[in-house]
């Protein structure tokens, strides 16, 4: 037994029928855990998310407030001009002086326009915009009416030809009627770049003159990619209201926060395998072991049974052969005995007188066929105790068949036919002829009113049949199924060895016996006796 | 069980002598002629088939019986020939029969 330490493979199969690669208490804690991984991920995902939303709305709003000042500073400026405008009545190159120093590039332009009647001129003027004397009128007109009318600066977007400037207005600086302004071109969809120093170099940003983030209201971008998805945060700008749009261009919680939700991921799938791997690996030792302590608990199980089974059967064996000792010993004392008074009552039974009806002659007969009984009996039971092996030697089964039913005379009323052609078999003469007188007094036993005997010899290729058929009262099934069997009997008399020795006589010669019978009608014993090749070919 | 069997041949018109054992069966047949000898392979003293080997006359048809028949029948085939090997128990009719054949092939 090589691998009787293993247990089999097939049977731990067998036993959970489909193989899965897991146990299911394993697959049940892989997919706890991995569900637990990745809603740690999501959550930590979502926490990093609002946080990165807060630190750029935040932000946004110092954005704001930076270009709000800037703007502040820029009315501030207005406001300054208008003072000098005004008060330099026949003076104007004091305006324009003015204006140059706080002129930062050459695109910007300063003006103060005075209404006179409906229409707006321009009084004083520097840098690239309108000349002096010039009227306002267009996107300037209307932006130039608007700060007349609006508290605080005013601010638009002016289309000159293909220039689009940014116009800052303020109404009254410069005495009731008039508007200060200034100009300065901007080309918005052109991305203002963020140095890397900036504070704001994270955000990408969009600002436009307007509460919506309408393109065509865009000043500012440092970005291409527009509109920007992001937060959105109006501030106020004079008496205007403008409005940030901005968004993170790098992560505002820096890489390890953008990077935790996977990190945490990971690490939840990492310990998710692990445990599994733990839990499936201390699963299959107890499996191993509980399958190991199983096969070796019924190993043990059926090694003690087979010494039991083994112990009885010694024992009965034991039993078997003091009870045949016994019998042996006991049947050839008892042979004698009646031998003597078989004689006795053949003496008595010639000594009688003819009269069939004389009364002695009666009882003497009863004797006989108790005395035959008797002596059968002890055949019988002499026989099964011996049950030594055959000693084969060449017999010619027709002569064998006629020795036995010479010895059982049949009763009367029965008529016996043999048939067949003679053939030489190797058998034990001694046992086959017990195993036929067995077969042939049974018949008779079964016709007590009569009837035909049969004993048939058949050849065929390689065995020899002997079949023994009575026509009488026959055997139900049970009966059938039990004949065989060792102290088995439905007769009155009678110990049922008969077939029982038998059976084991032709089985020991290699053969077999069958039986064909019916309720009343009648009973075919048939011997089968092998012959060998030699044999046959000796008896031809 | 001899004295049966003497009476039953007596019956039958056989002139019966019996012996008890082997060796006075012995001494019988060297001095008498029988025609048929009917004799138990197992008896006292001397054995049957010792008696049967080592008669000197021209023997007599021999009837052999025996309650032991297997050994007992390879004895007999080891012996000179027989005229038949009687297994016990047996029918009356059966001897009666083969000593009926025996003594009328000795005649």
């Amino acid at each position: 037994m090589t691998g009787s330490n293993t247990p089999r493979a097939n049977s731990m199969t067998g036993k959970r029928g489909k193989r899965w690669p897991l146990r299911p208490l394993s697959a049940v804690i892989l997919l706890v855990l991995a569900a637990g991984a990745v809603a740690s991920s999501l959550i930590t995902q979502k926490v990093v998310e609002d946080q990165e939303r807060l630190i750029l709305r935040e932000q946004t709003a110092e954005v704001a407030a930076v270009v709000g000042s800037a703007f502040a500073g820029a009315q501030s400026s207005l406001q300054l001009l208008g003072e000098i405008a005004r008060s330099d009545q026949g003076h104007p190159q004091l305006f324009t002086n003015a204006a140059r120093a706080v002129t930062t590039t050459s695109t910007q332009a300063w003006l103060v326009t005075t209404q006179s009647g409906t229409s707006l001129k321009v009084t004083a003027a520097t840098g690239d915009g309108p000349a002096v004397g010039q009227a306002v009128s267009g996107d300037q007109g209307t932006l130039a009416r608007r700060a007349l009318s609006a508290k605080g600066l005013v601010s638009g977007l002016v289309r000159d030809g293909g220039t689009l400037r940014l116009a800052f207005a303020l109404g009254g600086a410069a005495g009731p009627g008039t508007v200060v302004w200034q100009e300065s071109a901007i080309s918005p969809t052109t991305p203002t770049p963020t140095g890397p120093t900036s504070p704001f170099h994270s955000l990408n940003v969009a600002i436009y003159l307007s509460n919506h983030p309408d393109p065509s209201a865009l000043v500012v971008t440092t970005t291409k990619g527009l509109p920007l998805a992001g937060v959105q945060y109006p501030f106020r700008v004079g008496a205007d209201t403008w409005l940030i749009v901005a968004s993170s261009s790098q992560s505002l919680v820096g890489s390890l926060g953008q990077d935790m939700p996977w990190l945490v991921l990971g690490f939840g799938a990492l310990t998710a395998v692990l445990m599994t791997a733990v839990i499936e690996t201390l699963g299959r030792r107890r499996d191993y072991a509980s399958a190991l302590v199983e096969e070796r608990t019924a190993s043990l199980r059926s090694a003690i049974a087979e010494r039991e089974a083994a112990q009885a059967d010694l024992n009965r064996q034991e039993n078997m052969a003091a009870i045949g000792q016994l019998a042996a010993t006991v049947g050839h004392e008892l042979r004698n005995p009646l031998a003597v008074v078989t004689n006795v009552l053949y003496l008595m039974k010639v000594g009688s007188k003819a009269d069939a009806n004389d009364p002695i002659r009666r009882h003497i007969a009863t004797a006989e066929r108790e005395i035959s009984a008797a002596t059968r009996i002890v055949s019988d039971l002499l026989d099964y105790a011996a049950g030594r092996g055959p000693i084969l030697a060449p017999v010619e089964v027709c002569d064998l068949v006629a020795e036995a039913l010479s010895v059982v005379p049949p009763p009367d009323g029965v008529q016996v036919v043999q048939r067949g052609e003679p053939q030489v078999v190797d058998v034990d003469r001694d046992q086959i002829r017990q195993a036929l007188l067995n077969l042939i007094t049974n018949a008779y036993d079964a016709m007590p009113d009569g009837g035909v005997l049969t004993v048939s010899t058949i050849s065929e290729p390689g065995s020899a049949q002997i079949t023994v058929t009575d026509t009488g009262m026959g055997m139900d099934e049970e009966t059938r199924d039990g004949i065989f069997t060792p102290f088995f009997t439905k007769k009155a008399r009678g110990i049922g060895l008969g077939l029982a020795v038998t059976k084991r006589v032709v089985e020991a010669h290699g053969g077999t016996i069958a039986v064909r019978s019916m309720p009343a009608a009648g009973s075919s014993f048939t011997l089968t006796l092998p012959v060998v090749a030699a044999m046959v070919s000796a008896s031809q | 069980m001899r004295d049966t069997l003497v009476a039953i041949l007596e019956h039958h018109g056989y002139r019966v002598w019996s012996a008890p054992d082997g060796e006075t069966a012995f001494s019988a047949v060297q001095e008498r002629a029988f025609d048929v000898l009917v004799m138990d392979i197992r008896m006292p003293g001397r054995d049957g088939v010792s008696v049967l080997q080592e008669m000197g006359k021209p023997p007599p048809q021999v009837i052999l019986m025996t309650a032991y028949a297997r050994e007992d029948r390879l004895r007999a085939a080891a012996a000179a020939d027989v005229f038949a090997v009687l297994s016990k128990p047996f029918e009356l009719r059966r001897m009666l029969r083969l000593v009926a054949q025996a003594s009328r092939d000795n005649k």
